[in-house]
């Protein structure tokens, strides 16, 4: 699918007359005396530019050429004991977010996918284990750590405040900066805002680049805030917006007030000054501001263009023309707060309609990967390296909007356009990684299978709730297009590779459908183990109307569930001990086989107890039970923001229609290789102690993974 | 398009010729930095106007990203030798998308310096101070009939040196009082006249009076041509070149106009967005 943008802008026409002027200057130049040698500033800016950059690379140069001797000295010291036993000199891993063995192995089998059946016929192609729970974050932490969530701390997106029992990122937190001025109406802060990485454990491209091999690591997921380590590496899933949040689309709109949206998006009122719309994008909290709920925006204005089905728009000082149903470029813009302080970001507009009401959509404002405002690649400037390099890119964690689809904001058509415009910046990183990682290892990570397998699973089955509206013949093969895109870049890349070099493509989890949701909530009111504020027969999102004194469990998040523990919660009831071991088991029994009578389907299929599962210092902050719901099922959009309702099973009919927040068992990833692996149930958890044994590194005691036994050379 | 180029012609007409009026800049020193100001607000107007704004900036990018590679993947060198060779050609076709607006600024800018130059490169005489008055006549002969006719206010301080090897007559003059004034060369049974200024106030100088080519007379003297045929080649007056004080060092109006154009550029660039 191309991603339609604007049309670019005409050169001057003036530029016709250049020959004319060649041969007039070309005159005066053959008659130079005193007062012709300089000819303006315009020759000084070029001359000056370029022998700026020339300058520059000059002493670069120098600087390269003499410490070049003493730096080879010291990387061949500690290559030595890198490469002295290892068996490759590269290793490249594609991690394809939630490609799933089964969907693989059927396209395989009907001729779809050649170079991935290369890969099986060659190498190795096996489902890989992922961890409990079954979500993207806590199994991308394990494959980088190569210990379980016990040692990592990372158990879901969310993880919840024991003293309000509101959520968190579990990943990361940022913070404002401790101290301010107040000079009249501002609140200065004194100092950069703080960025703790809440992700613990030590990703295996440390050890490697400590040992003098070079890493280029691209978009992991949990891996913001970056850390220092010897080597690139640009961060992925849970970098936020510049609002903060993990993705807040505008939705621009003349019509009347709407209902809110339930999450990843804001309404914005158009107003019509004559021919003119004016609207604004909301961005971050202004940080001057002294009371908290004060956002700073960007102004917008639009003018219609309905003969030609496009409009201009202006944006910070910035004019362009868009058609409907296009995709601006990248737009950077800046908000503005008072005494000089500005946030920068980018975003892009897609006109949807402009008759009879204006609608417009603004992507989530990224943080810009020009001038980023927070940290989002070690060292800073690989992301300036990049947006130099390819232009802005998007550097938000969770980039394809699925919200916006889910909310009918944008169409399957839009939000593909969108997926696909961002892998393709994706590939051009992995191959500019590539050519820049000779040796080595190279990680690239690849998100759209997994959003376009959220969002378009639902094609891929006959009588699934969310496509009951598209009749059959007209649903399009987007799942099976989407593979045979990821078989191609596959491809490309074993075209760029030797012998010497190992390649994985992994993934984190696989996927199945999502038809029904169950609400654990509800089902815990139902049998008592929850309590709802006298009167209430419901609750708000976050427990709002929870009677924490009678409550003894609650589920928040995609998989946990949680015991109100005293000591623990703030208005924990359960004992520590016998009393709450009891009603785990009491729990697990219950809810394991849980049936859904309408469909007479197993809602969940496996119920875990987090000390059987997870070993390590973080076990604390583990949810007690992870819940392992059957194919087909998942935690209800409600129960997973904390509401409790009266229904505990009910179709899911948004367009977020497959899943992997399951029983584990259920969803493994894919293992493909082009060496053969002596494996029979590889883990994601193995992917970090293999790499290391492969370059010839001893491997930390702590941890869990055991290395692969890989064939030295790929099979021919 | 054409409108910037049209706007930037007429602006230098109206500092050469209405702005050297405002008692505020009828200072060497003023002029110089007003001019210079001046030109390098127009001139990236002109650029933005007449470049491929986008191509610039996507060239420097390029640029910048391969000097960043340089310093990110500096312990290998195969990358970063591959990076220099990038930079090589990113500076070439910078340079080639940076010389299209480049030649059209250059004409403007031309003009207006040789315009300039009439006006800042050279001081006007003083009264009581000798110049010299330099005749080039066509052959060594022709010298003998080459005679100097001066106005009133103006006397001859020493006899005429006649230099038969470079075929010229040079005369000692000294004038009284401030003015314009046109001196007479008489040869042949003709008389040709040249404009002298002597003055305390910014003036505008012609140093030489020539029959030469139109593009060198264009760029060296300010009045009309002598006849071809006629018997003197030129008629230059000595006019004390004139230097720019800045206090802390001295320069021809040049050099200052060429740093100082450049600064404003760059400040007015970044003002409005413009990528150079």
């Amino acid at each position: 699918m191309k991603w339609p943008i604007a049309p670019a802008v005409r050169k001057p026409g003036l530029l016709n007359l250049v020959p004319v002027l060649v041969v007039v200057i070309g005159l005066v130049l053959l008659f130079p005396v005193r007062s012709e040698a300089y000819a303006g500033p315009g020759a000084g800016f070029a001359v000056l530019s370029s022998f700026w950059t020339l300058f520059v690379a000059f002493l670069y140069s120098v600087y390269a050429f003499l410490t070049w001797p003493f730096r080879h000295v010291l990387r061949l010291l500690r290559r030595r004991k890198a490469y002295g036993k290892a068996q490759v000199t590269r290793a490249i891993i594609l991690g394809f977010d939630g490609m799933d063995p089964e969907l693989a192995d059927r396209f395989m089998q009907e001729g779809k996918l050649s170079h991935l059946a290369k890969l099986r016929d060659q190498g190795t192609f096996l489902p890989l284990r992922t961890t409990c729970p079954a979500i993207s974050p806590v199994a991308w932490s394990t494959f980088q750590t190569g210990v379980n969530p016990g040692k990592h701390n990372i158990y879901d997106f969310l993880a919840r405040d024991l003293s309000s029992y509101l959520p968190f990122l579990s990943s990361a937190q940022i913070r404002g900066p401790k101290r301010r001025l107040r000079i009249g109406e501002y609140s200065v802060p004194l100092g950069k805002p703080e960025i703790k990485g809440l992700r613990r454990g030590t990703p295996f491209w440390h050890w490697l680049g400590k040992a003098g091999i070079f890493c280029s690591v691209i978009r992991v997921p949990v891996t913001f805030p970056p850390e220092k380590f010897p080597g690139v590496l640009l961060s992925g899933m849970c970098v936020p917006d510049l609002k903060g949040s993990q993705g807040t689309f505008c939705f621009c709109t003349t019509r009347g007030a709407g209902d809110k949206f339930r999450e990843g998006g804001v309404r914005i009122p158009i107003e019509r000054h004559g021919s003119v719309f004016r609207s604004y994008i909301p961005g971050p909290e202004d940080p001057l501001a002294t009371n908290s709920g004060s956002g700073l925006r960007v102004d917008f204005e639009l003018r219609a263009d309905l003969r030609h089905n496009q409009a201009r728009i202006e944006v910070d000082s910035q004019k362009f023309t868009l058609k409907i149903r296009e995709y601006s470029e990248w737009i950077p813009v800046k908000f503005k707060a008072g005494l000089g302080f500005t946030a920068r970001g980018i975003c892009r507009f897609y006109v949807k309609q402009l008759s009879p009401e204006v609608e417009v959509y603004v992507t989530p404002v990224n943080i810009d990967p020009g001038r980023p405002d927070l940290p989002i690649s070690h060292p800073v400037t690989y992301s300036i390296y990049l947006a130099k390099l390819f232009g802005p890119y998007a550097t938000l964690g969770l980039a394809e909007d699925t919200w916006a689809l889910n909310e009918e904001v944008l169409d399957d058509q839009a939000f593909l356009a969108q997926c696909y415009a961002n892998h393709e910046d994706r590939e051009r990183m992995l191959f500019d990684a590539l050519d820049k990682t000779p040796q080595g290892l190279c990680v690239c990570v690849f998100d759209t299978t997994d959003r376009v397998q959220h969002m378009f699973w639902r094609y891929l089955e006959d009588d699934h709730p969310a496509a009951r509206k598209v009749p059959r013949d007209q649903r399009p093969s987007v799942i099976e297009d989407l593979y045979r895109r990821m078989d191609d870049l596959i491809g490309r890349v074993m075209d760029q590779i030797d012998d010497k070099t190992l390649l994985l493509a992994v993934s984190d989890h696989g996927f199945k459908s999502f038809t029904r949701c169950v609400n654990l909530n509800a089902w815990l009111h139902q049998n008592g183990y929850l309590a709802l504020n006298s009167g209430k027969s419901e609750s708000g999102d976050w427990f709002q109307d929870v009677d924490w004194s009678r409550t003894l469990a609650y589920t928040m998040g995609l998989n946990g569930l949680y015991l109100n523990l005293k000591g623990r919660e703030r208005e924990g009831i359960v004992e520590p001990g016998t009393e709450s071991e009891t009603l785990k088991n009491e729990l697990r029994t219950k809810l394991n086989g849980l049936v859904d009578p309408a469909s007479g389907g197993i809602g969940i299929t496996g119920v875990f107890d987090c000390d059987a599962v997870f070993a390590g210092p973080y076990v604390d902050n583990a949810p007690d039970l992870i819940v392992g719901y059957g194919a087909g099922f998942r935690a209800s959009w409600d129960s997973v923001t904390g509401r409790v309702t009266t229904q505990l099973f009910e179709d899911n009919t948004k367009a977020w229609s497959g899943d992997h927040c399951i029983d584990p068992r259920l969803v493994p990833g894919v293992l493909f290789c082009n060496r053969k692996i002596a494996e029979e149930k590889p883990a994601i958890v193995d992917v970090a102690p293999t790499i290391l044994k492969l370059f010839g590194l001893g491997l930390p005691t702590y941890f869990d993974g055991k290395p692969w036994t890989v064939a030295p050379e790929p099979s021919k | 398009m054409k409108l910037p180029m049209i706007a930037s012609v007429i602006a230098m007409r109206w500092f050469s010729v209405v702005a050297l009026r405002l008692p505020l800049i009828n200072s060497p020193v003023m002029l110089v930095i007003a001019v210079s100001l001046v030109v390098g607000l127009l001139m990236v107007l002109v650029f933005r106007a007449v470049s491929d704004q986008k191509a610039i900036r996507a060239a420097k990018d390029q640029l910048k990203a391969h000097l960043l590679a340089v310093r990110l993947f500096q312990d290998q060198l195969p990358v970063v030798m591959q990076s220099y060779g990038r930079i090589l050609r990113g500076t070439a076709r910078y340079i080639r998308l940076a010389f299209k607006p480049l030649l059209l600024v250059i004409l403007p800018i031309t003009l207006l310096i040789v315009q300039l130059d009439r006006y800042l490169g050279w001081m006007p005489l003083q009264h009581a101070q000798p110049f010299l008055v330099r005749v080039r006549a066509v052959s060594p002969d022709a010298l003998n009939e080459v005679s100097l006719e001066l106005p009133r206010e103006m006397a001859l301080s020493a006899p005429a040196v006649h230099l038969p090897a470079d075929s010229e007559v040079v005369w000692r003059v000294v004038a009284e009082i401030n003015g314009t004034y046109n001196i007479n060369v008489a040869a042949a049974g003709e008389t040709f006249s040249k404009q002298v200024v002597v003055s305390q106030d910014l003036a505008r100088i012609s140093p030489t009076r020539r029959r030469d080519r139109f593009w060198e007379r264009l760029f060296t003297s300010g009045e009309p041509a002598l006849p071809t045929n006629g018997p003197i080649q030129s008629i230059e007056v000595a006019y004390p070149p004139r230097n720019i004080d800045l206090v802390i060092f001295e320069s021809n109006w040049i050099i200052v106009f060429f740093v100082l154009s450049i600064l404003a550029g760059f400040v007015f660039k970044s003002i409005l967005g413009i990528e150079i």
